[in-house]
């Protein structure tokens, strides 16, 4: 493994993750154009998320005097193990070069981090929708993060290992279609779904304290750190996107280092992201959100899926 | 018949109570006026009225009548079942003085007892509950504003020293949630607090009146032509049924009628407002489902209809429609036509959108057994509209108390003793839940096209207001003006001054009645469904708050 870790290689990975990280707010923007598209509005720009983070960084912020370090250093904290996880993933190229320091149970961790960070902070304001979606985010997540791991395992063991290099390679070398992997695909996109506080988990759009997840959490925040928020959200869906992608759909992925192949790498990526970001917004136009207990039973679907490839992996 | 049963009702009530009376009178065709001796026997009479007459509390008035040689004067009106005739009891109260509750037999009479101690300053003697309504804690409890010797540009000083208690439930894992006055989004402010273990609510209470406008008082300042318009803002959707029964009142007073075409073109434009509003809450369940697709369809179709309002009446929110003695502008072939035309293509792209909802298992899912009301709950809180209809209450302004031009048409679509009793079988068979609320809207706006349809095809050639009505109002005669707006039975009680003044104005919205039912119908449900109840519910702030 050492042998491959030069120069090219690291700033290539480093490019990719920053791709990623720049990448992020449009795919929110073009789900925002086509759920009003679908929604016959005419919707605004493509890039209104980056103007939002433009105007929210110039802005003032206002801090509850109630609130500790945490709910300050919170934004932060979610910003830089975001972004951080994004240098595990392959995005253009079918490898990782930071795949030594982490494989993709890092990337969980990290996710992990931000998450209780995004909890405490929920809580640290003691304003009641703080709490409220705090209690209910610790309840999705004491389920979510089930079904990940077990999706984890299912396409190690098919891949062999957890590293997400190694998992990419192969999965770029395998047949497309192997059962267990398509199951453990359902289970990831019901996961994204969730991790992301899509419907019919969450509804991204609402104004409703009462009704919020993830949205609760940080309605206190303004300013700049709103929109570190807001863009480590958007890097989160992405990021798990591109795991998606490549782990599920890695064709077109280049597997060396030349122009022509991370050309091609690239393309299919943006490719491949903007139709599942498509597709995730024409869901959300399709459903309505689901009772707040009837969540668990969507993601015991992800976990059931999951261990339906694993056993049909052992059979098969 | 009518008289008939009048009779019969005033020897039912003079055998019980012939020595606390004093007199009986029938009054404006419908009102039977019964005036009390002394205010000891307001209880039992009221009591006897409601369970043996099966007649319900449906509003109390009081009027500060000293400056004409009364007292203050206290009406409790009640509706009987199924029947065209109101019940008044009528007693007078000394100044200061108090009277005895009847909030302990008749529960819906607590709310208009708390308003009558804030605005009248009346001890309502026995409600158990002596926290201020109307008034919030930072006004004076001394100074209440629509007694006559109040002048409306008083200015007066904050009592920033009183607090509101809120009801305390206490216990393990009990937390408090406060909502509001101020929400996200753009909508009227009100007070919530929840309690609740966990998610689960197992108590809400309501705050109120944070939109107090003062209604009632700026109308006893008002020309009776002005006072018209005030009716129409006591909220902005309910325009056409709020100044048709300000109006209705008025004409009653006047003793005329007025002219057919004029009566139809009100109940066009009522059954208009309904329609827009039904479709706008139907949008708005929609939105709070978490649909936001069915909810931009719905609304594409709302925004038809009050484009179509403004090429009827100059308004999208048909401001403007009615005049005392009839309307003020006619509807012409042409736009008979764009009528027709307009509700046609509503009522296709309508069926449509209902077709992929109800298809949508999410979206039923939410609906069903959310925001449950009992029927108990419903009767005992007066409840109206569609509400109460969704619990198998078999109430409806149009059909109770046939007004304007609605006795000529087809209301009652039950009309053979079979078709009757099939329709109350399937009242019974309503769950009272959001999902029969959102059904029972989508069959009102079905019926009013047919309602619009039926009277715009015998539309009848005559002018379009009785002029003489405004000079045929005779000081101090009341009337009781009704409507059925998209929410339910309203209610306005006039009482004529000197010069064509208005003497007392009292309004009492759907709202008002429907507002104690979504205490009701969140217990048990969850905190993110409290949205989704309180659309389906389609209740009004400002309505409510005067």
């Amino acid at each position: 493994m050492f042998a491959d870790f030069n120069a090219t290689r690291v700033i290539l990975g480093v490019l990719q993750a920053f791709l990623l990280v720049l990448f992020a707010p449009l795919i929110t923007g073009i789900m925002k154009k086509v759920k009003a598209r679908t929604q016959k509005r005419v919707g605004a720009s493509i890039f209104q998320p980056y103007y939002d983070i433009i105007k929210l960084i110039k802005k003032d912020e206002t801090v509850s005097e109630q609130s500790s370090w945490v709910f300050r250093l919170n934004p932060w904290i979610n910003f830089v193990a975001i972004t951080t996880a994004t240098l595990f993933v392959p995005v253009v190229m079918a490898y990782s070069p930071f795949g030594i320091a982490g494989d993709i149970l890092l990337i969980l961790g990290l996710y992990g981090l931000a998450r209780f960070f995004l909890i405490l902070a929920g809580l640290d304001v003691s304003s009641v929708f703080g709490g409220l979606g705090s209690s209910r985010e610790m309840m999705m997540s004491s389920i979510v993060e089930p079904a990940i791991f077990i999706m984890v395992l299912s396409v190690a063991i098919v891949y062999g290992g957890t590293d997400v290099s190694t998992i990419v390679n192969s999965a770029a070398q395998s047949p497309l279609l192997i059962p267990t992997t398509i199951f453990a695909a359902i289970s990831l996109f019901i996961i994204i779904l969730a991790e992301t506080g899509r419907l019919p988990f969450d509804n991204p759009a609402t104004h409703l304290e009462l009704t919020m997840i993830h949205e609760a959490m940080v309605l206190e925040y303004s300013g700049k750190s709103l929109a570190l928020i807001e863009w480590s959200k958007s890097i989160k869906q992405i990021t798990l996107l591109a795991l998606l992608i490549n782990i599920f759909v890695p064709f077109g992925i280049s597997s060396d280092v030349s122009a022509l192949t991370l050309g091609l790498g690239l393309i299919s990526f943006v490719i491949k992201a903007v139709l599942f970001g498509i597709l995730i917004a024409f869901l959300e136009t399709r459903v309505a959100k689901w009772r707040l207990f009837r969540i668990p039973d969507l993601i015991a679907i992800a976990i059931a899926s999951s261990l339906i490839g694993t056993t049909i992996f052992y059979i098969g | 018949m009518n008289s008939e049963n009048q009779n019969n009702l005033t020897v039912k009530i003079l055998d019980q109570f012939q020595s606390k009376i004093s007199e009986i009178l029938p009054c404006n065709s419908n009102e039977i006026h019964i005036l009390l001796n002394d205010n000891n026997s307001i209880s039992d009479i009221c009591t006897f009225i409601h369970s043996n007459l099966d007649a319900r509390l449906v509003m109390m008035v009081c009027s500060d009548e000293r400056r004409i040689g009364k007292k203050f004067v206290l009406r409790y009106i009640f509706e009987r079942k199924n029947e065209d005739i109101f019940l008044i009891v009528t007693a007078d109260i000394q100044e200061n003085g108090s009277f005895p509750s009847i909030a302990s037999q008749i529960s819906s009479a607590y709310l208009y007892e708390r308003e009558i101690r804030d605005m009248f300053g009346l001890l309502p003697k026995g409600n158990p509950d002596v926290r201020p309504l109307v008034l919030h804690e930072h006004w004076d409890n001394q100074i209440h504003p629509l007694r006559k010797d109040f002048d409306l540009n008083n200015k007066v000083p904050l009592n920033t020293e009183n607090d509101y208690q809120f009801l305390t439930v206490e216990g393990n894992e009990v937390t408090q949630i406060p909502v509001g006055p101020v929400h996200a989004g753009i909508i009227e402010p009100g007070h919530f607090r929840f309690s609740t273990m966990g998610e689960i609510i197992i108590n809400l209470e309501t705050k109120l009146f944070y939109t107090h406008k003062g209604i009632e008082k700026l109308a006893e300042k008002m020309k009776i032509e002005d006072a018209v318009l005030l009716s129409e803002r006591i909220a902005g959707d309910e325009s056409v049924a709020n100044s048709m029964a300000f109006c209705q009142a008025v004409e009653k007073i006047s003793e005329l009628k007025i002219p057919k075409r004029a009566e139809q073109i009100r109940v066009v434009c009522a059954e208009l407002e309904r329609t827009y509003n039904h479709l706008g809450t139907l949008a708005g369940i929609s939105t709070d489902a978490g649909f936001a697709f069915g909810a931009s369809r719905l609304n594409i179709l709302k925004e038809k209809m009050m484009q179509l309002n403004e090429k009827i009446a100059g308004s999208r929110i048909l401001f403007g429609v009615n005049i005392i003695g009839g309307v003020r502008s006619d509807i012409s072939d042409e736009q008979k036509n764009t009528i027709l035309n307009t509700i046609g293509e509503v009522s296709y792209d309508f069926q449509q959108v209902l077709e992929m909802l109800r298809q949508k298992s999410s979206f039923v899912d939410r609906l069903k057994n959310t925001g449950t009301i009992q029927r108990k709950d419903a009767s005992d809180l007066a409840t109206v509209g569609i509400t109460a209809r969704c619990v198998g209450i078999d109430i409806d302004t149009r059909k109770d108390h046939p007004y304007s031009f609605y006795p000529f048409l087809n209301v009652n679509k039950f009309k053979t003793p079979y078709k009757q009793i099939q329709h109350e079988v399937e009242l019974q068979k309503r769950d009272g839940d959001a999902l029969a609320r959102f059904d029972l809207r989508v069959e009102e706006i079905s019926d009013s096209v047919l309602l619009i349809h039926e009277t715009l095809d015998d539309l009848r050639a005559d002018s379009l207001s009785n002029h003489k009505v405004i000079e045929n109002l005779r000081p101090y005669r009341h009337a009781l003006g009704y409507c059925e707006s998209h929410r339910g039975q309203t209610l306005h009680w006039v009482m004529m001054g000197e010069n064509n003044s208005i003497y007392r104005y009292k309004v009492r919205t759907a709202s008002f009645c429907n507002w104690p039912t979504i205490e009701q119908a969140v217990l048990n449900d969850i905190v993110a469904d409290f949205p989704l109840v309180n659309k389906s519910l389609d209740l009004s702030y400002s309505g409510n708050d005067l």
